[in-house]
């Protein structure tokens, strides 16, 4: 089993709403975000590039790529993330996690890994979301974390549920019936940062 | 500056020969020696000790009030103590082979000072080791490097390898003192030199590991990095060696020999060139092939992080200019040169961590909050335009008190151990 996300590039209308929905459904802590949306084009959020003959816009949105051969789990001193052999998630324990910040230096998607540098606060003064996510902690790492907890329920994740442009896909990509598979076999995609050699689990359709 | 021409070198490396039949009258002067230090050596012990407790206070506030007072979020994950650390690994190098070379090889060391130069070496080994600590979100949490230990990870790897490194200069330091009461073979000694000077290399091939094993930092990922840091660790080991013994000799503790001066100079004038020879081969081979090593390049000669390159460079040609040229060679002067090795480290050490934060993987726009960077309301520009980290004053504060813990372990070793040459302490002979 290898989970993993496909997004099609073309259909995202960089809305937000997976990573706001994301914030929600782990109740993730005030100025934290596992999922973002980044521009891709301009230079500042939602600006395009080019002149008025030809200009392009397009959003990726970045959060843990789940790789298959992840810089985060090898450095760890105690373990405290690995990646999942029966899922392929790339975990997160907040129990055993010591605060080193190696794997945020290690992690070569900028930005993806948030340390909580002050006591968790909620965003609207009252846990939100799933009443099974893990508590938050502080002076420890966090990420995407794929909503494991729904995962184990059978369930897909709240960034895939939520898509209202329906640009998101999840699934086993071990498995060649499955959505994401069959998406992959049709159309050209591509991994962020590739070169790295981490060898991503997130897809994008372009 | 007649006193120290008298051409014998005395050397405390080699001959135990006479030693069991002198050992009477070492045990005497050893006591003798222990009991070195007047009013300045307490008042700095009790200063030291004040700024150890003074940053414990600091390093509580940080814990209990969180580590968003430090200047390090998301995009800069590290700060002033990973930059401290890595200096104070450098450090401790100088001591620990200055001391240990000429015992492992058999060949003339460089005076009485081999005592306290490992001294000097197990004061920055602590220090190095509470700047990891200090630098931990839960420190609490420490014993599970022992429970859960992950073997495979480099950062793993630093803390046995420092461990051991702490113990074992502890063990060479007493088998010196042992050594020279003859109560210790010549053999014994030696086994031990080599095995501490073969874990002083690893320390600093280990240290250089946690950055340069990480391919997603541009700066950060090359295989000279571990040549590099035993070069740099070199450097500024050998120009503290210096100004401690400039030092202590000047406040009259141990009588050095100006040839030996001379010598740490000559060498310390070689490592420089080394590490500046390096730095060259690293810029050549990230800028020659124009692609996103250049930026690095620019980066460090022309971007945010120039001051700290150029004072690295310069100060480090001057230092050279100091050691190889016979008439610059003065107390004062050697002295200068190698203050300046070890601020143009410290620079390198900056514009290492820095640099390894300064240019950003994915720099796309999208959310931004305080949580990721300080300067977050400033956009992307704002964030990467100047260097992507400063210090808060609490950070200041805090790695002042590590190092102040440094200087008392120094200062303490100074008063209570017998680190003074013994052929020193004993004129019947």
């Amino acid at each position: 089993m290898r989970y993993g996300f496909v997004i099609d590039q073309q259909r995202c209308i960089g809305c937000h709403t997976c990573a706001v929905e994301c914030r929600f459904a782990n109740s993730v802590p005030e100025g934290t975000w596992w999922n973002r949306v980044l521009t891709e084009d301009g230079v500042f959020c939602d600006t395009c590039e080019g002149d008025i003959n030809e200009v392009s816009l397009s959003y990726v949105t970045v959060a843990c790529q789940h790789c298959e051969n992840p810089a985060c789990t090898k450095v760890c001193p105690v373990g405290a993330t690995y990646k999942d052999p029966e899922t392929g998630i790339v975990c997160q324990d907040y129990d055993k996690c010591i605060g080193c910040r190696m794997c945020v230096a290690a992690c070569p998607y900028t930005g993806v890994r948030s340390f909580n540098w002050e006591e968790p606060k909620y965003t609207v003064g009252f846990p939100t979301g799933d009443a099974d996510a893990a508590p938050h902690q502080k002076h420890v790492v966090e990420k995407c974390i794929m909503c494991r907890q729904r995962v184990a329920k059978g369930e897909e994740p709240a960034c895939v549920r939520v898509c209202p442009a329906r640009a998101r896909f999840w699934g086993d990509l071990d498995d060649p019936e499955s959505e994401v598979s069959q998406l992959l076999k049709k159309r050209s995609s591509r991994q962020l940062l590739a070169e790295e050699g981490t060898n991503p689990n997130v897809h994008f359709l372009v | 500056m007649a006193d120290f021409s008298s051409g014998v070198i005395v050397d405390d490396d080699l001959d135990f020969s006479a030693a069991q039949g002198r050992s009477k009258t070492r045990e005497a002067a050893g006591a003798k020696t222990a009991a070195w230090g007047g009013r300045g050596l307490n008042i700095a012990i009790g200063v030291s000790a004040v700024v150890v407790v003074a940053g414990l206070v600091l390093w509580a506030m940080q814990l209990s009030g969180g580590m968003v007072q430090t200047g390090m979020r998301n995009l800069n994950s590290w700060g002033l103590y990973i930059t401290s650390f890595m200096f104070f690994v450098g450090l401790s190098a100088g001591g620990l082979i200055i001391s240990s070379v000429p015992k492992a090889f058999g060949i003339a060391g460089f005076g009485g000072i081999s005592k306290v130069a490992v001294m000097s070496s197990i004061a920055c080994t602590v220090a190095a080791i509470g700047m990891v600590v200090v630098d931990l979100g839960q420190p609490m949490r420490l014993w599970e490097l022992f429970a859960y230990s992950n073997l495979g990870s480099p950062l793993m790897w630093d803390i046995l390898v420092l461990g051991t490194y702490l113990i074992l200069s502890c063990v060479y330091l007493w088998a010196q003192v042992r050594a020279e009461a003859g109560k210790m073979s010549h053999t014994a000694l030696r086994v031990i030199s080599v095995v501490a000077l073969v874990c002083a290399v690893l320390v600093h091939s280990v240290t250089a590991w946690i950055f340069g094993l990480q391919q997603g930092r541009e700066m950060w990922h090359t295989a000279l990095l571990a040549p590099w840091f035993v070069s740099s660790a070199l450097v500024c080991g050998t120009a503290l060696v210096i100004c401690v013994a400039v030092a202590l000799r000047a406040a009259g503790y141990l009588k050095w020999e100006r040839a030996n001066l001379v010598k740490l100079a000559k060498l310390l004038g070689a490592f420089v060139m080394v590490d500046l020879y390096f730095f060259g081969c690293d810029l050549l081979t990230e800028g020659f092939p124009a692609g996103s090593g250049l930026e690095v390049v620019a980066m460090l000669t022309t971007g945010p992080l120039a001051p700290y390159f150029w004072v690295e460079v310069i100060g480090c040609a001057v230092c050279a200019v100091i050691c190889f040229t016979p008439a610059l060679r003065t107390n004062g002067l050697l002295v200068v040169g190698s203050l300046l090795a070890i601020v143009g480290i410290f620079c390198k050490r900056v514009q290492l961590l820095v640099g390894g934060f300064q240019l950003p993987n994915l720099d796309y726009a999208g959310p931004l909050t305080s949580m990721q960077h300080t300067a977050w309301d400033s956009g992307l520009s704002g964030i990467y335009g100047g260097m992507v980290y400063w210090p808060t004053p609490l950070e200041f504060g805090v790695t002042l008190g590590v190092v102040a813990l440094g200087f008392l372990i120094f200062f303490l070793g100074l008063k209570f151990l017998p680190l003074r040459p013994v052929e020193e302490a004993s004129p019947s002979k």
